[in-house]
């Protein structure tokens, strides 16, 4: 996917990358997906933040989620590795997915539900099911690969190089096409847009803040909005760390049904 | 006249010799004043605004409308289109490469479609599927994003929505014979222009299957779009009636244009102001120009007929209209006051469309009385000496002698001749009404609106065969704390922060206990935040403050809770058991699907779990499907209430009246659980709202109209015993109509409903002209039989006149597509012979029995002596 989804993921993950320069702007429209995707999800060898969605629906009535994400990418630009850990609202507490991302192939996806004492693999026909009833998608969290659209270099103005993607399966997405706005210094995505068949603008995802942590430039408050429904979910990000040494074993399901202490905790 | 009351003459005298005045000698200020008032209102008219929901047969702030509003606004709830692919012809029936594949591109036309709620939308080809993807594993995908290639994959769709108890006879038909695709509109405004579309794109679709659209918002807005049909056909049609009945009876072209005027303007005037004033023009207000139509030429009937009888060659017509007019002016006024008082009470019921109707009407009424008594007069004065001269020839000539003339002389001599076997008839026809009237089925449904062959009737019937249902309501459960449960959290929490050492986080967070209910999501994340930093001892303050909190929080979300979620199944199990639903569908049903399938899939896992966790966390897989957003129509996000869909095969009040009454029963047997509340909302439990209110409110309107129409007969009269006479044709009509309603089995609805005022309205005239001519002739005469006699000549004509006059004028209603405007013509026309009947029958058999009491009464009355 391009950038785009990448650059959520980078928001969901906190990653960032403070490589990319200014100075000289990039012309190729693959290069800068490729930058940009790999300074978004492969900062760091791993990474852990708390994560709060505020859900607020077309009648400005709330529910909240709340839960930690670890990530480990053993190698930039390959396969990933997440666990959500869900701490609130209390009934869902310690609901868990594990996540084994792919590049090459549909990933891998468990779920630990403790309320049902069971563990279940998913299967999915798609990516693009709401990630856990809010405005966001499965594959804004989990990442869009950039080789499932076609890029092109719209613009490139004094901070952004604004791209256009199209789907290569168009019948896998429920969108036309979308534009990403991605900062020329940080390669994150400051903004996106989806276009529908009509091509009306339905849904935008937004970086409101950026911080710095461990020297990598970080999303910390992100808003996708639902244009159509009027709905839209704000997602902060908090207690953010990159390169805490998680080991590869702990994404395994035994982390789900037990989770992993010392790797959960803020501020370790 | 009979009632030499000097002072009252004097001063209803002056006004109409003024009147009388101005319009015949200056005929052209009185044109030029007609004229502008009815193009200035009429300028109004294209101001029009159709309003066809049913909703607005209550106020806007009636409690069940406002609760229902809200209901549909807290479950995101829309008026939908239905449409249905039947196919009777393949084995399989829609589960065909063929019929899947047209019902794919249908949806995706739809969705296309401006003014549908995309997200909303329910086809297969936009449901969510879950099933097992080999041990352990579960998936989660669109039902049918693509039509399947072959009849594997069509039946494999088959065998899907068999698992899934919220698709099965919604989506599809139990027979899988149909598959249904329901289209939520922003507006229902849209839905006819919406329902046109999806009908151009069935027609150019090559579907081995026949299409069927409903759902009430098309009927109710296609209902609109024909209501203009029918105006714009049966109103001028009306009009082309009466010049032809005038016309027929005084055989004088130029004579009718008058009549035609006044009836003219007073439609446009009545529907200009309507509009002008804001308004809506509803099924009600629609029929108010072919009301006021035959209305409003009545008196003129009654001028021109006297004129013609009075004027002689030669004689100054200025003159003879003035004394016409001295003549008529109190009988005119008196009718058209109880006219509009009939219709007038109609503002006593609690619907507002109908308090519209009856309120212009009266206004019509009122007006087209000022507008006769000075255009007409107007009018004749201003024509050709030898076209007046014609009208008296033809007037005098015409009727004297010819076979209706003989038939009214013989009916009085029956009536004043054999009084005993009339009184006995009506007394007896009193009787059957009576039990009649007890058979009375009060029922309407907006779909029956349409005539049985329409296509939106036919589709109901087809659509409604195949589904659980097409017509909703809605059964909410609310769930509300004690107070005391929030006041202790209140207190507990207010004390945890006055101990706090961080007070500006204090202060923060304690705005969020000032909210109703409070802000417990942002508390209890707030307090999460603040909990990384605190420290000791506002540690275990503040981890108090988030237990409390989060504790109230789980207690809010009440429909969470696995006996909760079993109340509701259990209501449903007896909702189905009623045998009066076709479907229900709710939150228990979600959840038992979603439960089942994480547990393997096992028929035996579909239930409910057993913890607030379990149900919590699969109601959190449901929410990670293409569809979020449909849990929110079975609960609110907060899981403060809940709402179980029904869907009923039939609309009918009568059919939706047995359902709340099984609840009813099923509620007095298992009271809800403490601090549950359950309310009906939906279109079809609205319908019956107010149909009740209306039943209510027109009984009481009748009866205050009776009773005012009393007093003024009796005022009229100045006789009590005249004034019970007076009453005798319209009570006698008024039941006997009723009493058939009852026995022919024909549903009591709203324009059965309102008939009652019109014939109140209406009928008392007849009575009005009878008593008050035969005092008259009495007094002329100076005798019973001579009155008697004479009252079966030119006024029993007159009254006959005025019958077929109104009669015929609702024919026209006979052919007008939607069924309640063909019931009020035929009722009013019935109406009408009825009541002249029964004028021309009873009050003479009537008076013949009491003429010692009457007239002893009427001589002291009149001051004339009267014997026989």
């Amino acid at each position: 996917m391009t950038r785009g989804l990448t650059a959520i993921m980078a928001l969901v993950l906190g990653l960032g990358t403070a490589t990319a320069s200014a100075a000289e702007p990039l012309e190729d429209a693959d290069a800068i997906v490729e930058r940009a995707n790999l300074a978004a999800y492969y900062a760091g060898d791993d990474g852990r933040t708390e994560a709060r969605m505020l859900i607020t629906d077309g009648q400005g009535r709330e529910q909240m989620r709340q839960f930690t994400i670890l990530r480990r990418n053993p190698e930039p630009g390959g396969d990933q590795q997440f666990l959500v850990f869900f701490s609130r609202p209390s009934d869902v507490r310690g609901t868990v997915y594990l996540v084994e991302k792919h590049v090459d192939r549909d990933d891998d996806r468990w779920l630990y539900l403790p309320g049902l004492d069971l563990v279940k693999r998913i299967s999915a026909g798609d990516k693009r099911t709401s990630f856990v009833g809010s405005h966001y998608y499965y594959e804004d969290v989990s990442g869009r690969l950039p080789t499932e659209d076609t890029h092109t270099l719209v613009e490139t103005t004094g901070e952004h190089y604004l791209l256009e993607h199209r789907p290569i399966d168009a019948d896998s997405v429920e969108f036309a096409s979308y534009r990403t706005w991605i900062d020329r210094e940080t390669f994150l995505p400051m903004k996106i847009e989806y276009t529908n068949d009509d091509g009306e603008v339905y849904r935008r995802v937004e970086s409101l803040d950026v911080e710095e942590f461990q020297g990598y430039p970080t999303v910390t408050r992100t808003l996708v909005s639902d244009l159509a429904g009027g709905g839209t979910t704000e997602m902060r990000f908090r207690f953010i760390e990159y390169d805490i040494g998680v080991p590869a074993d702990v994404f395994a399901e035994r982390s789900m049904r037990t989770p992993p202490r010392e790797w959960l905790e803020r501020g370790r | 006249m009979g009632t030499p009351d000097v002072g009252h003459r004097r001063r209803d005298g002056d006004m109409k010799h003024q009147l009388t005045r101005l319009s015949t000698e200056r005929p052209r200020t009185v044109y030029l004043m007609v004229l502008v008032l009815t193009l200035a209102l009429g300028a109004l008219i294209p101001r029009i605004h159709v309003d066809t929901d049913p909703e607005n047969m209550l106020p806007a702030d009636q409690p069940d409308r406002v609760f229902h509003n809200l209901v549909e606004q807290r479950f995101t709830l829309h008026d939908a289109i239905v449409v249905g692919a039947v196919n009777e012809d393949h084995p399989d029936g829609v589960f065909n490469p063929e019929s899947l594949s047209a019902l794919v591109e249908l949806t995706d036309a739809i969705l296309a479609m401006d003014g549908v709620i995309d997200r909303d939308l329910m086809s297969l080809s936009t449901a969510d599927n879950i099933t097992q993807a080999g041990p352990g594993t579960i998936r989660f995908e669109w039902m049918m994003q693509q039509a399947p290639g072959d009849a594997t994959g069509a039946l494999a769709i088959r065998d899907a929505v068999d698992r899934l108890p919220l698709l099965e006879n919604t989506l599809v038909s139990g027979d899988g014979k149909a598959a249904a695709i329901y289209v939520p509109i922003e507006s229902k405004d849209l839905s006819y222009d919406v329902s046109q579309q999806i009908q151009a794109v069935v027609d150019g679709l090559d579907s081995p299957d026949d299409y069927y659209i409903t759902g009430l918002p098309v009927a109710e807005d296609t209902f609109g779009f024909e209501m203009f049909v029918q105006m714009g056909i049966s109103a001028p049609l009306a009009g082309v009636m009466l010049f032809l009945l005038m016309w027929y009876f005084f055989r004088s072209a130029s004579l009718v244009v008058a009549p035609m005027m006044v009836a003219m303007a007073t439609v446009i005037a009545t529907m200009g102001l309507l509009i002008g004033l804001g308004f809506t023009v509803h099924i009600m207000s629609s029929m108010i120009p072919i009301f006021l139509m035959p209305i409003a030429v009545v008196d003129s009937v009654h001028i021109m007929s006297e004129f013609a009888d009075r004027y002689h060659e030669g004689s100054d017509p200025r003159e003879v209209v003035g004394t016409v007019i001295d003549e008529l002016f109190k009988p005119m006024l008196f009718t058209s006051i109880t006219s509009a008082v009939g219709f007038a009470s109609l503002l006593v019921t609690p619907i507002p469309p109908v308090q519209v109707f009856g309120a212009f009407v009266a206004f019509g009424i009122l007006l087209a009385f000022i507008v006769t008594i000075t255009l007409v007069p107007a009018y004749i004065v201003r024509m050709k000496p030898d076209r007046l001269a014609r009208l008296h020839v033809l007037a005098v000539s015409g009727e004297g002698d010819n076979a209706i003339a003989r038939l009214l002389r013989a009916c009085g001599r029956i009536a004043f001749g054999r009084p005993w076997p009339i009184v006995a008839l009506a007394a007896a026809v009193l009787v059957v009404s009576a039990v009649g009237i007890g058979r009375i089925e009060i029922n309407d449904n907006p779909v029956r609106w349409f005539k049985e062959s329409h296509r939106i009737r036919v589709a109901d019937e087809v659509l409604n065969e195949h589904f659980a249902g097409t017509y909703d309501a809605f059964l909410v459960l609310e769930h509300s704390l004690p107070d005391e449960r929030l006041d202790t959290f209140r207190r507990n929490a207010a004390a945890s922060l006055d101990a706090l050492d961080d007070r500006a986080l204090a202060g923060r967070l304690g705005e969020y206990l000032e909210t109703d209910p409070p802000a417990l999501d942002r508390l209890i994340a707030d307090v999460d935040d603040a909990l990384f930093e605190a420290r000791d001892a506002d540690l275990d303050r503040l981890e108090a403050l988030l237990g409390d909190a989060e504790s109230l929080q789980q207690a809010r979300r009440y429909f969470l809770r696995p006996d909760a979620l079993g109340y509701i199944e259990s209501l449903q199990a007896a909702l189905m058991a009623s045998g009066l639903v076709g479907k229900t569908n709710a939150l228990p049903d979600v959840t038992k699907v979603v439960n089942r399938e994480l547990r393997g899939g096992d028929a035996g896992d579909y239930r409910i779990p057993d913890s607030v966790p379990a149900v919590a966390q699969t109601l959190l897989q449901y929410q990670s499907s293409h569809r979020p957003q449909d849990l929110w129509h079975m609960v609110t996000p907060d899981y403060g209430a809940a709402a179980i869909w029904l869907q009923l095969t039939s609309g009918d009040n009568q059919d939706m009246t047995r359902v709340m009454a099984a609840v009813d029963a099923w509620l007095a047997d298992n009271p809800p659980p403490a601090g549950v509340s359950v309310d009906w909302a939906g279109k079809t439990y609205i319908n019956v709202v107010w149909q009740q209110a209306m039943v209510e409110g027109m009984l009481l309107s009748l009866l205050s109209a009776f009773a005012i129409v009393f007093v003024m007969m009796v005022v009229l009269f100045r006789s009590v015993l005249f004034g019970l006479i007076a009453m005798l044709p319209l009570s006698l009509t008024i039941s006997f109509v009723y009493g058939l309603i009852g026995w022919i089995g024909k549903a009591y609805d709203m324009p059965i409903a309102v008939l009652s005022a019109l014939t109140l309205g209406l009928s008392i005239d007849f009575a009005i002209h009878f008593v008050q001519r035969f005092r008259t002739l009495a007094a002329e005469t100076g005798s019973f039989a001579g009155a008697a006699t004479g009252i079966f000549e030119e006024p029993a004509r007159a009254i006959y006149r005025n019958a077929v006059v109104i009669a015929l004028g609702f024919t026209p209603l006979f052919f007008a597509p939607l069924v309640p405007y063909i019931t009020v013509g035929a009722f009013m026309a019935s109406i009408m012979a009825i009541s002249a009947a029964v004028t021309l029958f009873l009050l003479p058999a009537v008076m013949s029995l009491l003429q010692r009491l009457l007239f002893r009464e009427a001589g002291t009355a009149s001051g004339a002596p009267v014997t026989d």
